[in-house]
C-alpha cells in the first residue's frame, strides 16, 4: 500500500500542524496525475516525506494559505517554506536533497530534457533510446509516466500501438522499482473516474478502507 | 555585440556555416521580446556571441533544421548543438558559461523565481493579443485582465520587500519579465503601471542597469515595426536599418 493511503482533508477540518524537521510535507490527491510525478520524485530520490490529501471538490479554507487557488500538488518545509507547480516542486527536490541526481549534469542535456517536456504532447517521433533522458531512467522518464499510466483506464492504450518505442518504454517503466511501487490498479482508477465524473465528494477516497 | 544589428536573413538565404569554437550563435529578431531575454543574458553574462537576425515574416528554409517550429530565440553551439525556447535558453547559459550566476544557488531561491515566472506567463499572449486587436471595445476588456496580472506581480514586489524580484540586485527574473514592459510605452500601455508604483521604481531602475539599457529601443523605432509587422510585411524585421 502507498504511503498516501489516507483520507482528503475537507472544509471544516483542523490544520495541519507545522511540518516536523527532518521531513517535508506535499498536499496531493492521490488520482492526481502532477501530484504524482511529485510523489515519483520523493521516492525515487527517498526523501522522507509525509502526505495530506486534499478534497478538490470540497477544500479545506485553510488550504488557500498553501496555494493561492487551492491547486495541488504543494510542497512544504519545515521552514514554512512553499513550492507550487508540478515541475518547480519536481526540481527543487532534484536540487536541495542529495543522492541521486534526476537531472542530468550537462547543461546542454538539462536543457534538452526541458525542451523535451515542452514538447510533452507532441512526443512521437522524439525517443531514440529506451528512456527519454538515455538508458537509465531519469527526470523527463518521471515526468511523462503518470499519463501513460493511465492510457489503459483512459481507454487510449490503442494509441501506442504503432510506436513500438513507446510500448518499450512502458514495459521498463513498470520494471523500475519507483514506478512499480506507486502503482495504481485499473479498477481503482476506474473506481474514482466513476464517482468523479458524478460529481461525488467520495470520490478521492474511493478504495480505502476505513 | 557583432551582428545585432545586421539585415535579417530570409527565403532563398544561403544557410550560416557551423559556429566557430569559443563563440555561441543566436538566432534571433531585433524586436522579438523572447529573443531579448536571451540576448540580455548572453550581455549579462558578457558570453562571447554572434546574432543571426531571422525575417519571421519570410523565414529561410534552413532556419526549420535549427527549430522546426520556426521560432526565435534559438542557440547554437559550435558542437552544433541546438537549444530551443526562451527561458531554457537563459538557463542553459546561466549553468554553461562561468562568471555571475544570474538564477539563485538556494534551492528555494530558485524555486521562487519559477513561481514568480509562472504567475507571469499570462501577460506575454495578453500584450500579444492588445496589439492585434483593432477593435475599442475588445481591448478595453483584454487591458483590463492585463491590468489584473500586473497588479498581482505588484503585490509579489511588494510582499519581497526588495528592488528586483530575486533580491537587491537584479537576477534572472528580472531579465526575463523585462522585455514586455519595455514595450508599454510603444503599445500605449502605460496607464497598465498607474497604479503600481513598486513596478514603476522597478522598470526605472530596470533602465539603468548597464545591460537593459544597452539593448534598450526606443518607443517610435518600435512603433514603425509594430505598424509593419501586422501588416506582415517583410520589412518589419529590418526597420530602422
Amino acid at each position: 500500500m502507498s504511503d498516501d493511503a489516507t483520507r482528503t482533508l475537507g472544509k471544516g477540518s483542523t490544520p495541519p500542524g507545522p511540518v516536523p524537521e527532518g521531513v517535508i510535507r506535499l498536499y496531493s490527491m492521490r488520482f492526481c496525475p502532477y501530484a504524482h510525478r511529485t510523489r515519483l520524485v520523493l521516492r525515487a530520490k527517498g526523501i522522507r516525506h509525509e502526505v495530506i490529501n486534499i478534497n478538490l471538490r470540497n477544500k479545506p479554507e485553510w488550504y488557500f494559505t498553501k496555494h493561492p487557488f487551492g491547486q495541488i500538488p504543494v510542497l512544504e518545509n519545515s521552514k514554512c517554506q512553499l513550492i507550487y507547480e508540478s515541475v518547480i516542486a519536481c526540481e527543487y527536490l532534484d536540487d536541495a536533497y542529495p543522492g541521486r541526481k534526476l537531472y542530468p549534469y550537462d547543461p546542454y542535456e538539462r536543457a534538452r530534457q526541458k525542451m523535451l517536456l515542452e514538447l510533452f504532447y507532441k512526443i512521437l517521433g522524439y525517443q531514440n533510446t529506451v528512456f527519454f533522458g538515455g538508458d537509465c531512467i531519469s527526470m523527463i522518464d518521471y515526468l511523462f509516466w503518470p499519463w501513460f499510466e493511465r492510457l489503459e483506464v483512459y481507454g487510449i492504450a490503442d494509441c501506442v500501438n504503432h510506436t513500438p518505442t513507446l510500448r518499450l518504454w512502458i514495459a521498463a517503466m513498470k520494471q523500475d522499482p519507483t514506478v512499480c511501487s506507486l502503482l495504481t490498479d485499473k479498477n481503482t482508477f476506474l473506481g474514482f473516474l466513476n464517482l468523479y465524473f458524478q460529481n461525488n465528494p467520495g470520490a478521492f477516497d474511493y478504495g480505502l478502507s476505513c | 555585440m557583432s551582428g545585432g544589428s545586421a539585415r535579417s536573413l530570409g527565403k532563398g538565404s544561403a544557410p550560416p556555416g557551423p559556429v566557430p569554437e569559443g563563440l555561441i550563435r543566436v538566432y534571433s529578431m531585433r524586436f522579438c521580446p523572447y529573443a531579448q531575454r536571451t540576448r540580455l543574458v548572453l550581455t549579462a553574462k558578457g558570453i562571447r556571441h554572434e546574432v543571426i537576425n531571422i525575417n519571421l515574416k519570410n523565414k529561410p528554409e534552413w532556419f526549420f533544421k535549427k527549430n522546426p517550429s520556426g521560432l526565435v530565440p534559438v542557440l547554437e553551439t559550435s558542437l552544433g548543438q541546438l537549444i530551443c525556447e526562451s527561458a531554457i535558453t537563459c538557463e542553459y547559459l546561466d549553468e554553461a558559461y562561468p562568471g555571475k550566476k544570474l538564477l539563485p544557488g538556494d534551492p528555494y531561491e530558485k524555486a521562487c523565481q519559477k513561481m514568480v515566472f509562472e504567475s507571469f506567463s499570462k501577460v506575454p499572449p495578453l500584450i500579444s493579443r492588445i496589439l492585434r486587436t483593432q477593435n475599442k471595445e475588445d481591448c478595453s476588456g483584454l487591458k483590463e485582465e492585463l491590468h489584473k496580472e500586473i497588479t498581482k506581480l505588484e503585490e509579489v514586489l511588494t510582499d519581497k520587500k526588495t528592488t528586483f524580484f530575486g533580491g537587491n540586485s537584479l537576477s534572472m527574473i528580472d531579465y526575463l519579465i523585462w522585455p514586455w514592459f519595455e514595450r508599454l510605452e510603444a503599445l500605449e500601455l502605460n496607464e497598465c503601471v498607474d497604479h503600481t508604483p513598486t513596478l514603476k521604481l522597478w522598470m526605472a531602475a530596470m533602465k539603468k542597469d548597464p545591460t537593459v539599457s544597452s539593448l534598450l529601443t526606443d518607443v517610435k523605432t518600435f512603433q514603425g515595426f509594430f505598424n509593419l509587422y501586422l501588416q506582415n510585411s517583410p520589412e518589419a524585421c529590418d526597420y530602422g536599418l
